[in-house]
Protein backbone atom coordinates (compact mmCIF):
# COMPACT_ATOMS: atom_id res chain seq x y z
CA UNK A 1 0.00 0.00 0.00
CA UNK A 2 1.31 3.35 -0.71
CA UNK A 3 1.84 5.83 2.16
CA UNK A 4 -0.75 8.49 1.79
CA UNK A 5 0.03 12.28 3.82
CA UNK A 6 -2.96 14.74 3.53
CA UNK A 7 -2.47 18.48 4.52
CA UNK A 8 -5.94 19.63 5.71
CA UNK A 9 -7.45 22.41 7.47
CA UNK A 10 -10.53 21.71 10.13
CA UNK A 11 -12.75 24.40 8.08
CA UNK A 12 -12.37 22.12 4.61
CA UNK A 13 -15.31 20.20 3.16
CA UNK A 14 -13.17 18.93 0.73
CA UNK A 15 -11.06 17.16 3.39
CA UNK A 16 -13.78 16.16 5.05
CA UNK A 17 -15.17 14.15 1.71
CA UNK A 18 -11.54 12.75 1.58
CA UNK A 19 -10.96 11.36 4.88
CA UNK A 20 -14.41 9.69 4.64
CA UNK A 21 -13.57 8.70 1.39
CA UNK A 22 -10.36 7.33 2.79
CA UNK A 23 -12.57 5.55 5.68
CA UNK A 24 -14.60 3.79 3.69
CA UNK A 25 -12.30 2.00 1.25
CA UNK A 26 -9.78 1.07 4.65
CA UNK A 27 -7.35 3.51 3.37
CA UNK A 28 -4.66 4.64 6.66
CA UNK A 29 -3.24 8.27 5.98
CA UNK A 30 -1.50 10.53 7.99
CA UNK A 31 -3.07 13.66 8.10
CA UNK A 32 -1.78 17.51 8.81
CA UNK A 33 -3.53 20.38 9.72
CA UNK A 34 -2.25 23.47 8.10
CA UNK A 35 -4.01 25.92 10.30
CA UNK A 36 -2.28 25.15 13.04
CA UNK A 37 1.15 23.61 12.04
CA UNK A 38 3.35 26.05 10.09
CA UNK A 39 6.12 23.61 9.42
CA UNK A 40 3.17 21.52 7.53
CA UNK A 41 2.04 24.63 5.81
CA UNK A 42 5.18 25.39 4.24
CA UNK A 43 5.77 21.74 3.41
CA UNK A 44 2.50 21.55 1.89
CA UNK A 45 3.24 24.67 -0.18
CA UNK A 46 6.79 23.24 -1.16
CA UNK A 47 4.95 19.94 -2.44
CA UNK A 48 2.30 21.73 -4.24
CA UNK A 49 3.37 25.43 -5.14
CA UNK A 50 0.32 26.43 -4.01
CA UNK A 51 -1.81 27.31 -0.99
CA UNK A 52 -5.02 25.36 -1.40
CA UNK A 53 -6.27 22.40 0.64
CA UNK A 54 -6.51 19.55 0.70
CA UNK A 55 -3.04 18.38 -0.74
CA UNK A 56 -3.33 14.52 -1.25
CA UNK A 57 0.03 13.11 -1.20
CA UNK A 58 0.19 9.56 -2.41
CA UNK A 59 3.52 7.69 -2.57
CA UNK A 60 5.28 10.65 -3.84
CA UNK A 61 2.42 11.64 -6.45
CA UNK A 62 0.66 15.31 -5.48
CA UNK A 63 -2.98 15.80 -5.87
CA UNK A 64 -4.26 19.17 -5.11
CA UNK A 65 -7.87 19.01 -4.57
CA UNK A 66 -10.32 15.99 -3.72
CA UNK A 67 -11.08 14.36 -7.17
CA UNK A 68 -12.35 10.73 -6.70
CA UNK A 69 -11.53 9.17 -9.24
CA UNK A 70 -7.92 10.50 -10.02
CA UNK A 71 -7.85 9.50 -5.90
CA UNK A 72 -9.16 6.26 -6.71
CA UNK A 73 -7.18 5.60 -9.64
CA UNK A 74 -3.88 6.40 -7.28
CA UNK A 75 -4.68 4.24 -5.48
CA UNK A 76 -6.42 1.51 -7.27
CA UNK A 77 -9.84 1.36 -5.71
CA UNK A 78 -11.99 0.40 -8.51
CA UNK B 1 -31.18 0.32 -20.33
CA UNK B 2 -32.88 2.89 -22.09
CA UNK B 3 -33.89 5.15 -18.54
CA UNK B 4 -36.75 7.57 -18.16
CA UNK B 5 -35.64 10.33 -16.65
CA UNK B 6 -31.46 11.02 -16.57
CA UNK B 7 -30.38 13.50 -13.96
CA UNK B 8 -27.43 15.41 -14.07
CA UNK B 9 -26.34 17.13 -10.79
CA UNK B 10 -26.76 15.76 -7.13
CA UNK B 11 -27.46 19.40 -5.67
CA UNK B 12 -30.95 19.95 -3.88
CA UNK B 13 -32.64 20.06 -7.42
CA UNK B 14 -30.92 17.20 -8.77
CA UNK B 15 -32.18 15.43 -5.48
CA UNK B 16 -35.08 16.52 -5.58
CA UNK B 17 -36.09 15.11 -8.88
CA UNK B 18 -34.63 11.91 -8.29
CA UNK B 19 -36.98 11.55 -5.10
CA UNK B 20 -40.19 12.54 -7.15
CA UNK B 21 -38.84 10.44 -9.99
CA UNK B 22 -38.31 7.22 -7.78
CA UNK B 23 -42.37 8.30 -6.02
CA UNK B 24 -43.59 8.28 -9.72
CA UNK B 25 -41.25 4.87 -10.34
CA UNK B 26 -39.44 6.38 -13.33
CA UNK B 27 -36.57 4.38 -14.00
CA UNK B 28 -34.16 6.95 -13.03
CA UNK B 29 -30.22 7.65 -13.10
CA UNK B 30 -28.79 10.42 -11.04
CA UNK B 31 -25.27 11.33 -12.61
CA UNK B 32 -22.94 13.68 -10.47
CA UNK B 33 -19.99 14.38 -9.21
CA UNK B 34 -20.66 14.49 -5.56
CA UNK B 35 -24.08 15.49 -3.76
CA UNK B 36 -25.20 18.85 -1.90
CA UNK B 37 -24.68 21.34 -4.32
CA UNK B 38 -22.24 24.79 -3.93
CA UNK B 39 -23.34 25.18 -0.34
CA UNK B 40 -21.49 22.27 0.70
CA UNK B 41 -19.06 24.27 1.62
CA UNK B 42 -20.99 26.27 3.93
CA UNK B 43 -20.44 26.02 7.54
CA UNK B 44 -23.59 27.01 8.51
CA UNK B 45 -27.06 27.26 6.23
CA UNK B 46 -29.45 28.79 8.39
CA UNK B 47 -32.42 28.94 5.79
CA UNK B 48 -32.33 25.60 5.12
CA UNK B 49 -36.61 24.95 6.05
CA UNK B 50 -36.64 22.80 8.50
CA UNK B 51 -32.99 23.12 9.92
CA UNK B 52 -32.26 26.40 11.98
CA UNK B 53 -28.26 25.03 11.14
CA UNK B 54 -27.01 22.67 9.08
CA UNK B 55 -23.50 22.45 7.64
CA UNK B 56 -22.97 22.25 3.93
CA UNK B 57 -21.43 18.52 4.35
CA UNK B 58 -24.51 17.62 6.37
CA UNK B 59 -26.90 18.99 4.17
CA UNK B 60 -25.07 16.82 1.44
CA UNK B 61 -25.37 13.97 3.50
CA UNK B 62 -28.69 14.25 4.04
CA UNK B 63 -29.41 14.59 0.43
CA UNK B 64 -27.45 11.76 -0.73
CA UNK B 65 -29.17 9.34 1.76
CA UNK B 66 -32.74 10.26 0.47
CA UNK B 67 -31.58 9.26 -3.34
CA UNK B 68 -30.09 5.94 -1.77
CA UNK B 69 -33.33 5.19 -0.38
CA UNK B 70 -35.13 4.26 -3.43
CA UNK B 71 -32.13 1.54 -5.08
CA UNK B 72 -34.61 0.26 -7.18
CA UNK B 73 -35.92 3.35 -9.05
CA UNK B 74 -32.79 5.12 -8.93
CA UNK B 75 -29.54 4.45 -10.17
CA UNK B 76 -26.33 6.60 -8.87
CA UNK B 77 -23.19 7.27 -10.54
CA UNK B 78 -20.89 9.69 -8.11
CA UNK B 79 -17.63 11.10 -8.92
CA UNK B 80 -18.77 11.64 -12.33
CA UNK B 81 -19.91 14.21 -14.86
CA UNK B 82 -21.50 14.67 -18.13
CA UNK B 83 -19.93 16.20 -21.07
CA UNK B 84 -22.42 15.49 -23.93
CA UNK B 85 -25.77 15.39 -24.66
CA UNK B 86 -26.92 14.09 -27.96
CA UNK B 87 -30.30 13.87 -29.46
CA UNK B 88 -30.88 10.50 -30.76
CA UNK B 89 -33.56 8.46 -32.56
CA UNK B 90 -35.19 11.44 -33.84
CA UNK B 91 -36.34 9.90 -37.16
CA UNK B 92 -40.34 10.04 -36.60
CA UNK B 93 -41.44 13.14 -36.40
CA UNK B 94 -44.73 12.16 -34.08
CA UNK B 95 -42.11 11.12 -31.39
CA UNK B 96 -39.75 13.52 -29.39
CA UNK B 97 -36.60 12.51 -29.59
CA UNK B 98 -34.58 10.19 -26.73
CA UNK B 99 -31.19 11.25 -25.87
CA UNK B 100 -27.56 9.68 -24.98
CA UNK B 101 -25.59 11.31 -22.40
CA UNK B 102 -21.75 10.49 -22.15
CA UNK B 103 -19.61 11.01 -19.39
CA UNK B 104 -16.02 12.34 -18.68
CA UNK B 105 -14.66 8.57 -18.46
CA UNK B 106 -16.69 7.90 -21.43
CA UNK B 107 -19.49 5.96 -20.60
CA UNK B 108 -22.75 6.49 -22.68
CA UNK B 109 -26.42 6.22 -21.59
CA UNK B 110 -29.89 6.37 -22.70
CA UNK B 111 -32.90 8.28 -21.72
CA UNK B 112 -36.02 9.31 -22.66
CA UNK B 113 -36.02 12.54 -20.75
CA UNK B 114 -33.20 14.56 -18.79
CA UNK B 115 -32.95 16.91 -16.43
CA UNK B 116 -30.37 19.63 -15.86
CA UNK B 117 -29.57 20.36 -12.37
CA UNK B 118 -25.63 20.92 -12.68
CA UNK B 119 -26.22 24.10 -10.88
CA UNK B 120 -23.28 27.41 -11.55
CA UNK B 121 -19.80 27.66 -10.81
CA UNK B 122 -17.98 30.96 -9.40
CA UNK B 123 -17.41 33.55 -11.50
CA UNK B 124 -13.75 34.13 -11.95
CA UNK B 125 -12.40 38.26 -12.55
CA UNK B 126 -11.14 37.44 -15.85
CA UNK B 127 -7.87 39.93 -15.00
CA UNK B 128 -4.22 38.99 -15.81
CA UNK B 129 -2.80 36.89 -13.06
CA UNK B 130 -5.98 35.47 -11.86
CA UNK B 131 -5.51 31.65 -14.03
CA UNK B 132 -1.41 31.41 -13.64
CA UNK B 133 -1.88 32.04 -9.96
CA UNK B 134 -4.83 30.22 -8.99
CA UNK B 135 -4.25 28.71 -5.85
CA UNK B 136 -1.09 30.04 -5.35
CA UNK B 137 -2.61 32.94 -3.21
CA UNK B 138 -5.87 33.25 -5.92
CA UNK B 139 -8.56 31.29 -3.64
CA UNK B 140 -12.20 30.67 -4.39
CA UNK B 141 -13.01 28.88 -1.27
CA UNK B 142 -12.45 31.45 2.15
CA UNK B 143 -13.87 28.45 4.26
CA UNK B 144 -11.78 26.05 3.04
CA UNK B 145 -8.43 28.06 2.71
CA UNK B 146 -8.51 31.29 5.07
CA UNK B 147 -6.53 29.36 7.46
CA UNK B 148 -3.66 29.09 5.44
CA UNK B 149 -3.42 33.02 4.88
CA UNK B 150 -2.30 33.24 8.99
CA UNK B 151 -0.31 36.38 9.49
CA UNK B 152 -0.84 37.33 5.95
CA UNK B 153 -2.34 40.62 4.13
CA UNK B 154 -5.00 39.61 2.13
CA UNK B 155 -8.33 41.27 -0.45
CA UNK B 156 -11.29 39.80 -0.94
CA UNK B 157 -12.91 40.96 -3.92
CA UNK B 158 -17.15 41.27 -3.86
CA UNK B 159 -19.28 43.22 -1.46
CA UNK B 160 -22.07 40.55 -1.85
CA UNK B 161 -23.08 37.75 0.71
CA UNK B 162 -20.43 35.93 -0.20
CA UNK B 163 -17.50 38.35 0.22
CA UNK B 164 -18.70 38.99 3.68
CA UNK B 165 -18.64 36.11 4.66
CA UNK B 166 -14.80 35.35 3.10
CA UNK B 167 -14.10 38.02 5.30
CA UNK B 168 -15.70 36.92 8.50
CA UNK B 169 -14.06 33.40 7.86
CA UNK B 170 -10.29 35.44 7.18
CA UNK B 171 -10.82 37.64 10.13
CA UNK B 172 -9.26 34.84 12.65
CA UNK B 173 -6.24 34.58 10.56
CA UNK B 174 -5.11 37.98 8.13
CA UNK B 175 -3.20 40.93 9.66
CA UNK B 176 -4.97 42.89 7.17
CA UNK B 177 -8.07 42.25 4.84
CA UNK B 178 -9.21 45.00 1.89
CA UNK B 179 -12.50 44.50 0.90
CA UNK B 180 -12.91 45.46 -3.04
CA UNK B 181 -16.28 46.41 -4.28
CA UNK B 182 -17.12 47.28 -7.13
CA UNK B 183 -19.74 49.93 -6.48
CA UNK B 184 -20.43 52.50 -4.12
CA UNK B 185 -22.36 50.42 -1.50
CA UNK B 186 -21.93 46.89 -0.17
CA UNK B 187 -25.04 44.23 -1.16
CA UNK B 188 -24.59 42.12 1.93
CA UNK B 189 -26.66 41.74 5.10
CA UNK B 190 -26.70 44.51 6.99
CA UNK B 191 -25.58 42.40 10.20
CA UNK B 192 -22.75 40.70 8.70
CA UNK B 193 -21.67 44.37 7.72
CA UNK B 194 -21.78 46.27 10.65
CA UNK B 195 -19.57 43.45 12.42
CA UNK B 196 -16.95 44.01 9.02
CA UNK B 197 -16.80 47.37 9.73
CA UNK B 198 -16.22 47.66 13.41
CA UNK B 199 -13.22 45.79 13.11
CA UNK B 200 -9.87 47.41 12.84
CA UNK B 201 -8.07 45.03 10.58
CA UNK B 202 -10.66 45.68 7.61
CA UNK B 203 -10.66 48.51 4.87
CA UNK B 204 -12.88 48.71 2.66
CA UNK B 205 -12.30 50.00 -0.80
CA UNK B 206 -15.42 51.22 -2.62
CA UNK B 207 -15.33 51.66 -6.46
CA UNK B 208 -12.58 49.84 -6.86
CA UNK B 209 -11.84 47.91 -10.56
CA UNK B 210 -9.58 44.64 -10.05
CA UNK B 211 -6.95 44.88 -12.98
CA UNK B 212 -4.08 42.45 -12.37
CA UNK B 213 -3.00 39.97 -9.32
CA UNK B 214 0.53 40.15 -9.27
CA UNK B 215 3.19 37.92 -8.11
CA UNK B 216 5.67 35.25 -9.30
CA UNK B 217 5.44 32.01 -8.06
CA UNK B 218 2.79 33.43 -5.56
CA UNK B 219 0.46 36.23 -5.08
CA UNK B 220 2.40 39.50 -3.97
CA UNK B 221 -0.39 42.15 -4.82
CA UNK B 222 -3.40 43.23 -6.17
CA UNK B 223 -3.42 46.24 -8.90
CA UNK B 224 -6.84 47.64 -9.30
CA UNK B 225 -8.39 51.42 -10.40
CA UNK B 226 -10.14 53.60 -8.10
CA UNK B 227 -13.56 54.37 -10.30
CA UNK B 228 -14.36 57.60 -9.20
CA UNK B 229 -10.63 59.47 -9.52
CA UNK B 230 -9.07 57.01 -11.96
CA UNK B 231 -6.07 56.59 -10.13
CA UNK B 232 -4.10 53.01 -10.01
CA UNK B 233 -2.77 51.82 -6.89
CA UNK B 234 -1.33 48.46 -5.71
CA UNK B 235 -1.83 46.44 -2.88
CA UNK B 236 0.44 44.53 -0.95
CA UNK B 237 -1.27 41.15 -0.53
CA UNK B 238 -0.60 37.50 0.02
CA UNK B 239 -4.30 36.30 -1.18
CA UNK B 240 -6.82 37.40 -3.24
CA UNK B 241 -10.53 35.58 -2.81
CA UNK B 242 -13.05 36.10 -5.21
CA UNK B 243 -16.32 36.46 -3.98
CA UNK B 244 -18.17 37.80 -7.09
CA UNK B 245 -21.29 35.62 -7.83
CA UNK B 246 -21.59 32.60 -9.92
CA UNK B 247 -21.79 31.36 -13.77
CA UNK B 248 -24.11 28.63 -15.11
CA UNK B 249 -23.06 25.38 -15.91
CA UNK B 250 -24.64 25.37 -19.18
CA UNK B 251 -21.71 24.77 -21.99
CA UNK B 252 -22.85 21.32 -22.68
CA UNK B 253 -25.95 22.24 -23.96
CA UNK B 254 -25.54 25.30 -25.21
CA UNK B 255 -26.78 23.68 -28.50
CA UNK B 256 -29.46 21.98 -27.62
CA UNK B 257 -31.64 24.38 -25.46
CA UNK B 258 -32.04 28.07 -25.39
CA UNK B 259 -30.00 29.79 -23.21
CA UNK B 260 -30.42 33.91 -22.06
CA UNK B 261 -27.78 36.79 -22.48
CA UNK B 262 -25.93 35.51 -19.37
CA UNK B 263 -26.11 32.18 -20.31
CA UNK B 264 -28.54 30.52 -18.10
CA UNK B 265 -31.44 27.81 -19.22
CA UNK B 266 -34.13 29.51 -20.24
CA UNK B 267 -37.37 27.62 -18.96
CA UNK B 268 -40.95 28.07 -18.46
CA UNK B 269 -41.24 28.81 -14.96
CA UNK B 270 -44.54 26.51 -14.39
CA UNK B 271 -43.18 23.44 -15.83
CA UNK B 272 -39.31 23.82 -16.17
CA UNK B 273 -39.66 22.90 -19.51
CA UNK B 274 -36.97 23.89 -21.96
CA UNK B 275 -37.06 24.84 -25.76
CA UNK B 276 -36.08 21.47 -26.44
CA UNK B 277 -38.73 19.03 -25.65
CA UNK B 278 -38.06 16.38 -22.91
CA UNK B 279 -34.52 18.15 -21.61
CA UNK B 280 -36.30 19.82 -18.28
CA UNK B 281 -34.06 22.18 -15.87
CA UNK B 282 -34.15 23.46 -12.57
CA UNK B 283 -32.14 25.40 -10.27
CA UNK B 284 -28.62 27.75 -10.10
CA UNK B 285 -28.55 26.70 -14.17
CA UNK B 286 -31.66 28.11 -15.15
CA UNK B 287 -32.98 31.52 -15.83
CA UNK B 288 -34.90 31.95 -12.30
CA UNK B 289 -34.28 35.05 -10.86
CA UNK B 290 -33.51 33.51 -6.86
CA UNK B 291 -31.05 31.29 -6.42
CA UNK B 292 -31.53 29.48 -3.46
CA UNK B 293 -31.42 25.71 -2.14
CA UNK B 294 -35.53 25.76 -1.46
CA UNK B 295 -36.28 27.17 -4.72
CA UNK B 296 -33.97 24.84 -6.35
CA UNK B 297 -35.93 22.05 -4.68
CA UNK B 298 -39.38 22.96 -5.81
CA UNK B 299 -38.22 24.08 -9.40
CA UNK B 300 -36.83 20.54 -9.23
CA UNK B 301 -39.94 19.11 -8.06
CA UNK B 302 -41.87 21.15 -10.60
CA UNK B 303 -40.13 20.19 -13.44
CA UNK B 304 -40.15 16.40 -12.59
CA UNK B 305 -43.96 16.07 -12.49
CA UNK B 306 -44.22 17.85 -15.71
CA UNK B 307 -41.29 15.15 -17.43
CA UNK B 308 -43.97 12.30 -15.33
CA UNK B 309 -46.58 13.92 -17.55
CA UNK B 310 -44.45 14.35 -20.95
CA UNK B 311 -43.55 10.60 -20.78
CA UNK B 312 -47.45 9.84 -20.05
CA UNK B 313 -48.43 11.40 -22.84
CA UNK B 314 -45.19 10.69 -25.25
CA UNK B 315 -45.23 6.64 -24.27
CA UNK B 316 -49.42 6.35 -23.48
CA UNK B 317 -48.80 4.60 -20.66
CA UNK B 318 -46.92 4.92 -17.10
CA UNK B 319 -43.60 4.73 -16.80
CA UNK B 320 -44.67 1.60 -14.08
CA UNK B 321 -46.85 0.10 -16.56
CA UNK B 322 -43.94 -0.08 -18.97
CA UNK B 323 -41.73 -1.98 -16.33
CA UNK B 324 -44.16 -4.17 -15.31
CA UNK B 325 -44.32 -5.09 -19.16
CA UNK B 326 -40.97 -5.77 -19.58
CA UNK B 327 -40.37 -7.99 -16.71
Amino acid sequence: MKTVKMYTTPTCVYCKMAKEFFKKNGVEYEEHDVANDEKAREEMIQKSHQMGVPVIDIGGEVFVGFNQREIAKALDIK
Amino acid sequence: MNYDYIILGGGPAGVAAAVYAARKQMKTLLITESFGGQSIVSADIQNWIGDAHISGLALAEKLENHVRSFPDMVDVKIGERAVSIQKTHCTDPKRPCDFEVTTASGETFAGKAIMLAIGARRRRLGIPGEDRLDGKGVAFCSTCDAPIFKGMPVAVVGGGNAGLEAVIDLLPYATKIYLLQYNETLKGDPSTQEKIKAHPNVEILFNAQTKEVLGDAMVSGLAYTDRKTNEEKKLDVKGVFVEIGSVPNSEIVKNIVDLDTYGQVVIDSKHGTTSQPGIFAAGDITDDPYKQNNISVGDAVKATLAAYGYLLNREKKSPATEQKTAS
